[in-house]
């Protein structure tokens, strides 16, 4: 697959085919003899050396990826059965080829994937005060990786799996479980960077939540909490055309809803809090219409807190219905790419208000 | 088939083209004959998924014997090992993934039959391959033996095991509980419980619930929202917020949507518009963006994002299964 290279144009000169011949037969001696090393169950540190050769040639080749594991784990085996202290070593130097290839095919599955296994391995095998040093160590090169490449989906997901690993391998040295609040201040950090990032406001979205469970936290503190995210998201959203902060407004909007309040930071607020929120919350966003007349994630967050403000009530006032008519006609003239998702929205709500 | 990407590259981006389905075809037909790229065999670890995305194009283009039928079943089964998983390629390890696109390209050449012969095991061999990558405790799917685990390979167990008949030997309800957890606020689902919604896979844990008959889980309008969002000013679509557009999201969006009944909440004319403007015109194959090099991947799912969108001359496609809607009702009715 590719994605986002430029096309040229291929004239290939009779030297250029000859070239990419030869190419192609080394590729293949090299690929048949991995294959036959493996099917004679030569697990050396030759076989190790061809294998590296040749998943740095590909490493999208996920069959060799398996037999780096074989090789490995005969590895390890042997340094167990000999009682040489072998398996950090062997473990660290692995590691260290995946660098150069996770930086230059920071997309690729396979490597990330085989790596996690690398330090399963190392969790299975060592002692945990020493599994745990390797695994400590990934939060340095997935941190270097995400300041690369701040959205990239793999480095996120790694990021997650190292730290609940972390966790799962019991305290730290200051007797420390729970990594929740240095990932939060990760978050904080990554978002302070580039505000636009969807994925640490959804980390951070994440986060919050598990901090305020593992203090047990009480409804009051989580007030507090929701009370600092509004003011948080009130003040990035001055620049109101970035979608990624409107999710996160979205996400705490979900707190006012019975049906989502679980799964929220706050989950016990009283329906007359509920309803001050939203009140105050359709006023800020108000606000931010001036000069702003033509940003649509302003009229969808005033609909989607005035029909949550309704459906509290168990009432619409005709204010209500006028004002989210108005905007409705509004998306439909400067969102005309759904507008059909606004006039299915328009029908339902006919009927729906009307009842109410 | 290769996935040899070029020499072709998508054309300059005017407006009123049409799609240029010979041209398609022949590119399709031709990528077996790339051996004297180095790229040929650089991609020989998806050259089973190859065949299947080259037969789903040529199956909605209309012209699916451009495809040796013979020859096609033949390299199938050159991949299935003694497990009953299938490899990319011969002598490549098992896996979910081409285990799938093997029952896939199967039932699309009404050839299921043909793992009963030669002591193959029959289906119940490939699901029962299938059915032991189920994590038992979590209800998702592993890829191999080596466990990873993915809501890509739950939703490929659902859709193989399916059109095999075979779906009641997994624990479906276990698998759809873990789905659930993988859904954010947003209404959409990540790659793993807590991971950021994503186009992919959303489409892979929404179908696995349309297979399991559980879409009354979805929070279809909240989810419909976000996914209309993924709609750009250019027509296309990107695979979450603020990313670039890429054709191959026509169809995991596109999907999605038309699974949850809102495929009418995006503009399909702009849509199909963008992916027009990434065919090459004159070599053939679609690209993920104007003026990019082509690939048989972007191809197929350019086209069913087509397809989805009713365009003229194409086969109707399913957007569960990404696969000609005539040829899985009959394989489901059975």
């Amino acid at each position: 697959m590719s994605h986002g290279i430029p096309r040229y144009v291929q004239e290939r000169t009779e030297e250029a085919r000859q070239q990419q011949l030869r190419k192609i037969e080394k590729y293949q001696e090299l690929d048949k003899l991995v294959h036959q090393k493996i099917a004679e169950h030569e697990y050396t540190t030759e076989t190790l050396q061809n294998i590296s050769e040749l998943l740095t040639t590909n490493p999208e080749y996920y069959t060799v990826w398996n037999y780096r594991r074989q090789v490995l784990q005969h590895q390890f085996s042997l340094a167990a059965s000999n009682d040489s202290n072998q398996i950090p070593t062997l473990i660290k130097n692995d590691l260290m080829f995946l660098i150069p290839l996770l930086r230059s095919f920071p997309k690729c599955y396979w490597i990330w994937n085989y790596r996690l296994w690398v330090l399963d391995e190392a969790k299975r095998l060592l002692p945990a005060t020493v599994a745990r040093k390797f695994w400590q160590e990934e939060l340095v090169l997935v941190g270097k990786m995400l300041s690369l490449d701040s959205r990239n989906f793999h480095g996120w997901g790694y990021r997650r799996f190292v730290i609940q690993s972390l966790e799962n391998l019991g305290a730290d040295e200051d007797g420390k479980q729970s990594r929740a609040q240095e990932e939060f201040e990760y978050a904080n950090k990554m978002i302070g960077t580039n505000l636009s990032n969807f994925s640490a406001w959804h980390y951070r979205t994440k986060l919050i939540k598990r901090l305020l469970d593992e203090k047990s936290a009480g409804d009051e503190e989580r007030k507090k909490m929701l009370d600092d995210e509004l003011k948080l998201i009130h003040r990035a959203l001055c620049d109101p055309y970035d979608q990624s902060l409107w999710f996160y407004h979205q996400n705490l909007m979900c707190t006012f809803d019975t049906a989502d309040s679980a799964q929220t930071m706050a989950p016990n607020l009283s329906t007359a809090d509920r309803l001050e929120y939203l009140l105050v919350e359709i006023e800020e966003i108000e606000e931010m219409l001036d000069g702003a007349e033509d940003c649509k994630y302003i009229y969808q967050a005033l609909i989607n807190c005035t029909l949550l403000a309704c459906k509290i009530r168990g009432t619409s006032s005709s204010q209500d219905r006028l004002n989210v008519t108005k905007w409705l006609s509004e998306l439909k003239t400067i969102d005309p790419l759904r507008s059909k998702r606004w006039s299915d929205l328009e029908q339902r709500l006919k009927t729906e208000l009307n009842d109410r | 088939m290769a996935l040899v990407s070029g020499p072709g590259r998508a054309g300059g981006g005017l407006d009123g083209q049409t799609l240029c389905t010979q041209k398609h075809v022949d590119y399709i037909k031709n990528l077996d004959t790339r051996r004297e790229d180095l790229e040929y065999w650089l991609t020989e670890h998806l050259r089973l998924n190859g065949v299947y995305w080259g037969l789903t194009a040529l199956q909605l283009l209309g012209q699916p014997e451009a495809l040796p039928r013979d020859e096609t079943i033949a390299f199938v089964l050159s991949c299935q090992h003694d497990c009953g998983g299938f490899g990319a390629a011969p002598g490549h390890d098992p896996h979910m993934l081409y285990t799938v696109s093997a029952v896939q390209i199967l039932v699309g050449l009404d050839a299921v039959d043909e793992l009963d012969k030669d002591d193959r095991g029959g289906k119940q061999k490939v699901a029962a391959f299938i059915a032991g990558l189920q994590d038992k405790e979590t209800g998702c799917f592993m890829g191999d033996q080596w466990g990873e685990q993915d809501t890509r390979f739950l939703y490929g167990a659902f859709n193989a095991l399916s059109l095999l008949g075979l779906l009641d030997s997994v624990d479906v309800p276990k698998a759809v509980s873990y789905i659930q957890q993988c859904e954010n606020l947003d209404g959409a689902y990540g790659i793993c419980p807590g991971a950021e919604s994503h186009s992919g896979q959303i489409f892979t844990c929404v179908a696995a619930l349309a297979i399991a008959g559980r879409l009354d889980l979805v929070n279809k309008d909240r989810l419909g929202g976000w996914l209309s969002e993924r709609q750009v000013d250019k027509g296309g679509f990107n695979g979450r917020p603020e990313k670039l557009e890429d054709a191959c999201y026509s169809w995991w969006v596109g999907s999605s949507l038309a699974i949850i009944d809102r495929l009418h909440w995006i503009d399909g004319d702009k849509l199909a518009g963008f992916l027009l403007r990434c065919q090459d015109p004159d070599g053939g194959g679609i690209a993920d963006r104007p003026g990019n090099m082509v690939d048989v991947f972007h191809t197929c799912f350019a086209i069913a994002g087509l397809s989805l969108l009713k365009y003229k001359g194409l086969e109707e496609i399913d957007p569960v299964y990404c696969m000609p809607k005539s040829i899985t009702s009959k394989c489901l009715a059975q």
